[in-house]
């Protein structure tokens, strides 16, 4: 396979120079706003629909005759109609509106093709929307700003994890992000399991980023968004997410530009829980400094209280700096790029670093053959801290107000405790003798030939590369809690060399039919993918030095190591046919076969085809009075199919070498199974799209249904039957459903002033409707995180669902069931867990509004959550302390339980009324014996927030042109969820409990010990030399 | 056109040709996807073991070899833990462990002709069938491994009977092979237990036949002449115990009874094996004591009663019942050490079966018989075997008396100990001294007893279970472990249903051997 590529090019190479063209009518295309001339549009000559595109300088040269009319179009850009007259050069203005009549779209395989064709919904964000918000994480920037993208970050602290979701969840278990394609190729968004370590840390207690979050967001020119399988269905594979194409920023022929950007930002400490210090350490009113347990009784007046949470956070602070040149000239441009952005958090000692380079270059090699390359080098470093159970933030929670948090050293430097046994680790001896650190270096590079060797065919071949070397440390000081007992200190590395290889290549037909009414466009290509993961973990306890983190550091028998290598291949063929009745009916079919490796031979091959279509109806009254009032009108609907193959290795057995006594080999948890299948995702989209006033206001909806089957559930615990613990069956089924909404206007456009606004809406639905047989729930253990509640699903329900292992005894009447010995609800341990809230939100909304006046610009963006449970994890660990206002308010007060006792007459005519009075101040039982964790579950929680905002002035040119200065400048000032209304009365309910590597849906809307994401406010400068 | 169709057309067929091969990537290179026979023994052979002694956890203190130290505890009641694992670790022995990787290693020897092999993994799996019927009742056994199926019926206790007796049938025949690829160097190199010694497995196998047989004395078909005959075909003294060794150098390797997997830490010995060793009831002190047992900081041998725990005896700190490992109790064990003593220690041994075990089963199967003279000279070999033995285990933590062999000769010829004539032979003699010889390792053979006489004080003098059990058990005593919860309560619902797994007292049904 990896001789094609090399056969292609000695193909394209060899092949003869073959035609010669009239030359009729040249011309060049700028851009409206600067002037700068703009490469690679198309220019069709709508008579004989031949094309060309324009070259770095701008410049294009095709046949036409007097009378003719040429259809300019260029992504990003407003299409344009033109008719040849006398002149034989064209100067042509593009526009960056937003509002293009148009629009011209990045689709799957980098193709451009007319939004009015696609038989699917495509959203696309242009980089620059995405980079004035200054999130490190660019991903964390795509919140609120399209319909149907779920966007939940792990947490507020530097450098963590988002999760990114398309639509629905596909799988139940398995990866729900979509596929990222970089100019064209997929790169590699990873997040790094925990489990590959050596001593397991689960994904709830360390973050690792994901891996998409190394670009720079500067570096992005636009981003589309193939929501569905029908959008995605060429890149096969892993495209049943969705995938999300990433154009780079090109350089432009001209004049060499420089542009630099500054920013500096300003983080504060997000929403905290609310939680009280009234009552101090002990239990049923008693005083017990040997605990943290807040039951005692109240704080006696003048005790000296210290103000730990408070004085723990800092002030963030956020700087990037972002060089680029580019420029170009005689058929070739570059852009080089360098940008610095390091990110201190609001917990001290946390720190995100990245560097990133990059290099962008096209070449018009030979008249027909066309090169363009990237290069991107990203170095990160992040510097973290733990979170979840017994982490800093629910250290910090707990820690007992009447203590200095700061003085965490005894004289002779070791931990200070506040307890003889087991207890909370001090937050100050975490973040400053613990350390948790990754280092990054990676490389991305792109080379693309487009070969145009006749008007109606074009090749093209693409190699891309995406190598990263990884390392991840783990290190607990000889005193923490974490290092587990007595072992005095442990470290934990993990290296991580990760490749991707991908290669594509198709050859593009086009042929007219019918006196040029009917246009064919015929695709046909291979493609392969070649992932390489190698891990090489080391441990090692009892350090000799105890400040010094090296595994040199550690004891030589203690240490141990292991080596993970996974890899997965996938070739496949596509070809995709496409069909345009006069510019208003559009219909398209492709056809994908893949071939993976991580199934069974007998069953690694699938074929996926789609088929979508667009019917402009406007096109019938466009020359109507109605057609000035609707300027575009059209329906679409699509449907297709793709499929999904295993993890690696899950088909055949493996032995794993043991460390018990003796040593030798034993199978690991999994079951192998070599009768796995792929598990395919049906799709159906169907949708309109239409346009008012010129584009003034433009509405688009789409509905989609889809349904997987034969899903592939990975680890399912299972009956030992099998001889294992865990097995990856086909066995669930998924459906989906859901409906998105675009409205866009301008209410007001004038020569000084503008106001451009866009709701966008999105409701999601999904049902687990099938299970493999003997099982009821489907659960993530990652999930299980704090309490008796989870992710679980039960048959019949939605894919978002909490379990709960406790539930309360009631009588035939509904009446609640007391014991009578205690005076406290009867509570069932339920060996089949029950359904008992759902995290999917009855609606979301993203409102976003942009206000120009001259050079001043205003913009900010609200999204807004309606419905959805959240559990908050932590306020059931308050509540526990005895910290949580519910813990608080009425504890000396006398309760009586409104419900009858169990005493045996409960289900008789006259049962029992409950007349036992507890008093909870004297009973703590009744803190943890009469709750059940699922009363923190906070029902229907709703978040208005304003996501970002940001005010920005572009300084005129004419007047720094006066004083001499630079070509362009501009400042601004964005702020970043800087405004939160929730009904919530934890910290902040859009975190994830977990990490993206636990697959399923996850654990957004698990609240427990995760730092909220802080406020930020940034001031930015922009120069053009 | 014709180009274009050529062009796309070649680089199709070199894609195809060469697929098949470049996808061929899917072995695991983390690990081989099969190894020499001989690499499967270890993990098989110390999972037993494992599996056996931290299910002890619960049972343990069912049968009062030790009980908890905190009072009212499940385990003390003869209950469970709910939604829990707890107690279900041979569950996961035999059907993880032990089940594909003694099949794959069945397989992988017969096909190189490595028959003592082959008969051993046999052996083993016979073992494992017959703990584990003893200890859960039906279990599934026909529908176990098959790769197609993901729920799995239970078979009765009498298939699983008839099943361990053909296997180790089974065993023999292969054992009995001496051609081919037989006695590698590498058996006797990772046979952790026998060190490839052919000879000791069929003994071995021959005792599995005997306890298989044995446990059928309730039944009206129990055959004693034919577990008498295992017996003398089975170990022929202490050198023939099957025992899995453990390092005890870190957590992975070192006996789950031993201070450093700390385990134990909240148990302590019973007031029950106190009295069986202290002269109470065989009227003096057995030499055994000190070396198995620990006294309070006082120096006075106490021990817990169940449900009570350590609250019954604590009146004052000296007088407190120390953990298993002689460590104060129910904490984890304190640095400063050294803690751990007789097989609670981390390098200490577990047997599987003893001589000494199959002695009393003998004497019990004589004496069922009647004839009490080859019942007292089995017993004899019991209680002697059982006193090398115990002085064999190598001594950390306990002080023994340097007079050991003299104490031992005023013990033996103790008539309540050993009676001067066959007809004072009693059998709560047998049991009784079972019980000391097995305490500490032998945990389901002790409960196999004492549920066959229904936990009866007049057998097993002075054992009384306690008034207050668990509330699920309608104040009946334990008979049988429920299957593993998240193997069979999460996942296996309808099979378990079909069998009762799902009544509040499932535990304390009688098992099948128990009626009559």
């Amino acid at each position: 396979m990896r001789n094609l590529l090399f056969i292609m090019l000695l193909l394209f190479v060899g092949s003869p120079v073959l035609l010669a063209q009239d030359a009729n009518v040249s011309g060049i295309v700028v851009a409206e706003d600067n002037g700068a001339p703009l490469e690679g549009v198309t220019i069709t000559n709508r008579r004989t629909q031949k094309s060309t595109i324009t070259t770095s300088t701008g410049a294009f040269t095709i046949s036409a005759t007097r009378g003719d009319v040429l259809m300019i179009s260029y992504v990003g850009y407003q299409g344009k109609q033109q008719t040849v007259s006398g002149s034989n050069t064209l100067n042509i203005r593009l526009s960056t509106d937003d509002r293009q009549l148009d629009q011209v779209v990045v689709t799957a395989l980098g193709i451009n093709r007319s939004k009015r064709s696609l038989g699917y919904s495509a959203n696309d964000v242009k980089g620059s929307e995405l980079a004035q918000t200054q999130r490190d994480n660019f991903v964390n920037g795509l919140a609120g700003r399209v319909p149907g993208v779920t966007i939940s970050g792990t947490n507020g602290a530097p450098g963590s994890s988002t999760s990114i979701v398309l639509r629905g969840i596909n799988s139940l278990s398995g990866n729900n992000q979509p596929l990222f394609v970089i100019d064209g190729l997929p790169v590699n968004n990873q997040t790094f399991n925990a489990n590959n370590m050596i001593a397991q840390t689960e994904n709830r207690t360390i973050d690792f980023s994901n891996r998409i979050s190394d670009l720079n967001p500067e570096d992005i020119e636009s981003l589309t968004i193939l929501k569905g399988p029908e959008a995605a269905a060429l890149y096969g594979i892993d495209a049943a997410n969705g995938a999300i194409v990433i154009t780079t920023k090109k350089g432009k022929a001209g004049e060499g530009k420089i542009t630099y950007g500054f920013n500096y930002g300003l983080e504060k400490v997000g929403r905290l829980p609310e939680f009280q210090n009234i009552y101090s350490r002990g239990t049923n009113g008693v005083v017990n400094k040997n605990t943290f347990v807040q039951f005692g009784p109240k704080y006696p007046e003048g005790t000296t209280f210290y103000n730990n949470l408070k004085d723990f956070f800092q002030d963030g602070n956020v700087q990037k700096h972002n060089l680029s040149f580019e420029g170009g000239a005689s058929g070739y441009t570059y852009r080089l790029s360098t940008s610095y952005s390091t990110r201190a958090g609001v917990v001290p000692n946390t720190k995100y670093d990245r560097l990133n380079i990059s290099l962008n270059a096209t070449g018009q090699i030979f008249k027909y053959l066309k090169a363009e390359t990237n290069l991107q080098y990203i170095n990160t470093k992040n510097q973290k801290v733990s979170k979840g159970q017994n982490s800093f933030y629910t250290a910090l929670l707990a820690y007992p107000p009447d203590e200095n948090m700061k003085d965490y050293l005894t004289p002779s430097g070791s931990r200070k405790r506040l307890l003889s046994g087991t207890e909370i680790e001090n937050p100050y001896f975490d973040i400053n003798k613990n350390d948790l650190h990754d280092k990054g270096n990676r490389v991305i590079s792109n080379l693309g030939f487009v070969f145009d060797p006749l008007s109606w065919l074009s090749i093209t071949a693409r190699i891309g590369i995406d190598v990263s070397t990884n390392e991840y440390v783990v290190l607990y000081h000889p005193e923490s809690n974490r290092a587990g007992g007595a072992i005095n200190g442990s470290l934990d590395v993990s290296n991580q060399t990760n490749r991707v290889i991908t290669g594509q290549y198709f050859g593009s037909v086009k042929h007219d039919f019918l006196n040029r009414k009917l246009r064919t466009t015929l695709r046909v290509g291979s493609a392969i993918y070649n992932f390489d993961d190698n891990v090489y973990s080391i441990r090692g306890e009892n350090f000799l030095e105890p400040n010094f983190n090296s595994v040199n550091n550690t004891t030589v028998t203690t240490q141990r190591n292991k080596s993970i290598v996974s890899q997965k291949r996938v070739v496949g063929v596509f070809g995709d046919f496409n069909i345009n009745y006069d510019d208003y009916v559009y219909l398209t079919v492709t056809g994908r076969n893949d071939w993976t490796s991580t199934l069974p031979e007998e069953n690694n091959t699938f074929f996926y085809p789609s088929a979508s279509t667009s019917f402009v109806f406007s096109e019938f009254f466009k020359n109507t009075g109605f057609g000035n009032i609707m300027t575009l009108g059209r329906i679409r609907a699509s449907i297709a199919q793709v499929g999904k193959d295993a993890q690696p290795y899950s088909t055949n057995p493996s032995l794993e070498a043991q460390g018990i006594t003796g040593g030798g080999f034993s199978y690991g948890f999994t079951a192998p199974n070599p009768l796995l299948r792929p598990e395919k995702v049906t799709s159906k989209e169907i949708g309109a799209e239409l346009q008012f006033f010129k584009n003034r206001l433009s509405a688009d909806v789409a509905y989609y249904k889809s349904k997987s089957v034969d899903q592939i559930i990975n680890g399912l615990r299972i009956s030992y039957g099998t001889g294992f613990i865990l097995k990856n069956i086909n066995g669930g089924e998924i459906e989906n459903s859901g409906v998105e909404l675009l409205v866009r206007g301008t209410p007001v456009q004038s020569t000084n002033f503008t106001w451009e606004t866009s709701v966008n809406f999105t409701k999601t639905n999904s049902r687990l409707s099938k299970l493999p047989s003997g099982v009821t729930e489907f659960y993530n253990s990652d999930t299980w995180l704090f309490g008796n509640v989870r992710n679980g699903s039960r048959l019949g329900g939605p894919l978002t669902t909490f379990t709960g292992q406790f539930t309360y005894q009631y009588n035939d009447k509904g009446q609640l069931l007391i014991n009578p010995a205690t005076g406290l609800p009867l509570i069932t341990n339920n060996a089949i867990w029950p359904a008992v809230g759902d995290r999917n939100p009855d609606f979301r909304m993203g409102f976003s509004n942009s206000f120009t006046y001259k050079g001043l610009n205003l913009n900010f963006l609200w999204d807004l959550k309606r419905g959805g449970d959240v559990f908050n994890g932590t306020g059931l660990y308050l509540f526990n302390l005895g910290l949580h206002p519910k813990a608080i308010e009425n504890r000396e007060t006398p309760v009586t339980f409104d419900g009858v006792l169990k005493d045996g007459l409960e289900n008789t005519g006259t049962p029992t009324p409950n007349n036992v009075s507890i008093i909870p101040y004297y009973n703590n039982n009744f803190y943890s014996a009469s709750v059940i964790d699922q009363e923190f579950i906070e029902r229907d929680v709703n978040w208005f927030r304003l996501r970002d905002i940001t005010l920005s002035y572009q300084i005129p040119s004419a007047w720094l042109r006066k004083k001499g200065m630079f070509k362009t400048a501009s400042i601004g000032l964005t702020a970043t969820d800087l405004i939160l209304i929730t009904n919530y009365t934890g910290g902040d309910p859009g975190v994830n409990g977990t990490t993206v590597a636990t697959g399923g849906s996850g654990s957004a809307g698990f609240d427990y010990g995760n730092l909220p994401v802080g406020k930020t406010f940034n001031v930015n400068v922009r120069i053009g030399l | 056109m014709k180009n274009v169709r050529l062009i796309i057309c070649s680089v199709l067929i070199i894609a195809n040709s060469g697929c098949k091969k470049y996808l061929d990537i899917n072995d695991n290179p983390n690990g081989p996807t099969s190894a020499d026979p001989a690499l499967y023994l270890p993990s098989i052979q110390s999972q037993y073991a494992t599996g056996i002694q931290l299910d002890s956890r619960l049972i343990g203190p069912y049968i009062q070899n030790f009980l908890h130290s905190t009072s009212g505890i499940a385990y003390d009641l003869h209950g469970y833990v709910r939604s829990s694992d707890f107690g279900g670790e041979f569950w996961r022995s035999v059907y993880w462990k032990g089940g594909l990787n003694t099949i794959d290693m069945i397989n992988n020897a017969t096909a190189q002709k490595k028959w003592d092999i082959v008969g051993t993994g046999m052996a083993l799996q016979a073992f494992g069938w017959q703990n584990l019927t003893d200890y859960h009742g039906p279990v599934i056994l026909k529908q176990a491994f098959d790769p197609t199926k993901n729920t799995f019926d239970y078979d009765p206790q009498d298939t699983v009977y008839a099943y361990v007796k053909r296997l180790c049938m089974d065993a023999i025949t292969e054992l009995g092979k001496n051609d081919d690829a037989t006695g590698s160097p590498l058996f006797s190199r990772y046979d952790m237990i026998y060190k490839g010694d052919r000879a000791k497995w069929i003994k071995f196998t021959y005792g599995v036949l005997a306890i298989n047989a044995h446990h059928l004395i309730k039944k009206p078909f129990y055959k004693p002449d034919e577990v008498i005959s295992y017996v003398d075909k089975a170990l022929s003294s202490n050198a023939d115990d099957a025992i899995v060794p453990f390092s005890g150098t870190n957590a992975t390797d070192a006996s789950a009874l031993g201070p450093r997997r700390q385990n134990f830490g909240v148990y302590g010995q019973s007031s029950f094996i106190v009295r069986l060793t202290d002269g109470s009831i065989f009227g003096i002190i057995d030499p055994r004591q000190p070396l198995m047992l620990t006294p309070s900081t006082d120096g006075v041998y106490r021990g817990l009663t169940p449900g009570s725990g350590q609250s019954s005896t604590v009146s004052n700190a000296a007088h407190g019942v120390r953990s298993v490992w002689g460590s104060p109790l129910g904490v984890n064990v304190p640095t400063g050490g050294p803690w751990g003593k007789y097989l609670f220690q981390d390098a200490a041994g577990f047997p599987l079966m003893s001589y000494a075990e199959l002695q009393f089963i003998k004497a019990e199967a004589a004496f069922f018989k009647g004839d009490k003279a080859l019942a007292l000279t089995a017993y004899r070999n019991g209680v002697n075997a059982s006193l090398d033995f115990v002085r064999s285990v190598p001594l950390a933590n306990a002080s023994f008396a340097a007079n050991y062999t003299a104490e031992r000769t005023a013990f033996l010829a103790n008539p309540l100990v050993i009676p001067v004539t066959p007809a004072a032979l009693t059998i709560n003699q047998i049991l009784l001294q079972k019980y000391i010889a097995l305490w500490g390792w032998g945990f389901i053979e002790i409960w196999t007893d004492l549920r066959k006489y229904d936990y009866d004080g007049n057998i097993f003098t002075s054992f009384t279970i306690p008034a207050s059990l668990f509330p699920d058990n309608n104040n009946k005593p334990a008979y049988r472990v429920r299957p593993r919860y998240n193997s069979e309560y999460v996942w296996n619902i309808d099979a378990l249903t079909a069998i009762g797994g799902f009544d509040a007292d499932y535990a304390t049904k009688k098992l099948w051997i128990h009626l009559p």
